[in-house]
């Protein structure tokens, strides 16, 4: 049995930036649940508001403009970012990085917002958009602001959101638009496992962007490396910037040892 | 609140505690005991409905987000009183062991098939993914769904045994 909470699902954005308002970190947003429904369970959180943001349309859909570039609704699932057909077009290191996340039932619901948004060191979409250099658009009672998504992350699961916030869809620049991309993600069984270490790595005729997931406090992104930049230069930098940890999982040299290996495969690939 | 889904072709209206979850709702408010409980935390897939053509894990979900849904569990598969071409295939084949996994299992391939209706053996694989069978080791699930999509050769097997 589940703890006591009034569900709430507003139908416009203006209605739940209201309730957020109000109620505070008395309430909590649910997209897919999928890691919001487990925590709840355990106890973790206790919210006496749980507000669904699924019957907001306009945080709904994918869309592409050559001024903006790519923009992701909050609550777009992980079966739509990989199956969508301009992400596959046009960015398709999303969905790649969407396919790799746990289950088919769990890609059917979890979304993109809330893999952001739960900002655990390990969230599968991180690398990959942190590598396209994304930005996360916050809106709240009083107004809009665009957060660079490398500045989003403040700690192990914990994020620049308040709690009159809300996430309302992530924003991809068209300058990466058919980047040549590479991303490897250690798991200990093929289906369905929390990633031990994860890199993805984007590259245009200019630049180089290595993105490096479970292996710090958040995911990380290194500084921009020139397209033709030596090897050993960019393990060097990410030698120097990785804090992995011993866990349950996997012990840190480990994780180092493949965050180094992962990134030498994939440079040299490009 | 109230709310009113499609559960296997029929509609259900019922007033709801608001942070039942959809697994509950199906097993103890509808008493359709199929579906199971197993992890509760997304993990194991026993708990695996579609909702809208799509499989989800019903713990994780609340009964109150599925006000309109049209969700198909495991009692839909045989309510003529036979077995579908699936469960039989799985029957079978010894694809069925405990039969713990069996209901969300069957949920996942039947989706699957939905969608591609003669899945390669990979492709198998990544559906059934996010459903744990702890007995039969998944070898006698594959050869099942092979068997249910008409895509194996029956004749060959028994030459073989």
């Amino acid at each position: 049995m589940l703890q006591t909470f009034s569900y709430v699902a507003p139908d416009s954005r203006k209605d739940l930036l209201a309730i957020l308002n109000k109620e505070g970190t008395r309430a909590k947003i649910l997209a897919g649940g999928t890691d919001l429904m487990v925590d709840i369970r355990g106890g973790k959180i206790a919210p006496a508001f749980v507000v669904d943001i699924k019957k907001i349309a306009d945080l709904k859909g994918v869309s592409y403009s050559a001024t903006e570039g790519l923009s992701i609704g909050a609550v777009t699932t992980c079966i739509e970012l990989v199956t969508d057909k301009t992400i596959v077009a046009k960015f398709p290191i999303i969905a790649d990085a969407a396919s790799r996340l746990g289950s088919t039932q769990l890609r059917n619901r979890a979304t993109i917002a809330g893999n952001i948004c739960t900002a655990s060191p390990c969230a599968d979409l991180s690398c990959a958009m942190l590598a396209l250099g994304a930005s996360v658009e916050i809106a709240s009672m009083t107004g809009t602001r665009i957060v660079k998504l490398a500045d989003f992350f403040t700690g192990v699961k914990t994020t620049v959101i308040k709690a009159d916030e809300l996430v309302t869809r992530l924003i991809v620049a068209p300058e990466l638009v058919n980047a040549k991309f590479g991303m490897e993600k250690l798991k200990r069984i093929k289906g369905h496992d929390l990633s031990l270490a994860s890199v993805a790595v984007v590259k245009t005729g200019t630049l180089l962007r290595v993105a490096l997931g479970s292996c710090a406090p958040t995911p990380i992104v290194l500084p921009d490396f020139p397209a033709n930049a030596p090897l050993a230069s960019i393990l060097e930098v990410a030698g120097k910037t990785i804090k992995p940890i011993d866990d349950v999982r996997a012990s840190k040299e480990y994780r180092k040892m493949m965050i180094m290996t992962f990134i030498e495969q994939i440079i040299l690939r490009l | 609140m109230k709310i009113t889904l499609t559960i296997n072709g029929r509609e259900y209206t019922r007033d709801i505690a608001e942070n039942r979850t959809l697994l509950r709702f199906i097993r103890e408010d509808l008493g359709l005991t199929g579906t199971k409980e197993g992890c509760g935390a997304g993990e194991c897939g026993a708990c695996t409905v579609i909702v809208n053509g799509k499989t989800m894990n019903s713990c994780l979900m609340l009964a109150a987000e599925c006000s309109g849904a049209v969700i198909e569990t495991i009692e839909g598969e045989s309510e003529s009183g036979e077995l579908s071409k699936m469960q039989q295939a799985f029957h079978k084949h010894h694809a069925v062991q405990c039969g713990f996994c069996t209901p969300g299992m069957i949920m996942s391939v039947k989706a699957l098939v939905k969608k591609n209706p003669k899945p390669t053996v990979h492709q198998i694989q990544e559906a059934i993914e996010g459903n744990f069978c702890r007995c039969t080791g998944y070898t006698q699930i594959i050869e099942a769904v092979q068997a249910g999509t008409d895509q194996r050769d029956e004749q060959e097997e028994l030459r073989r045994v």
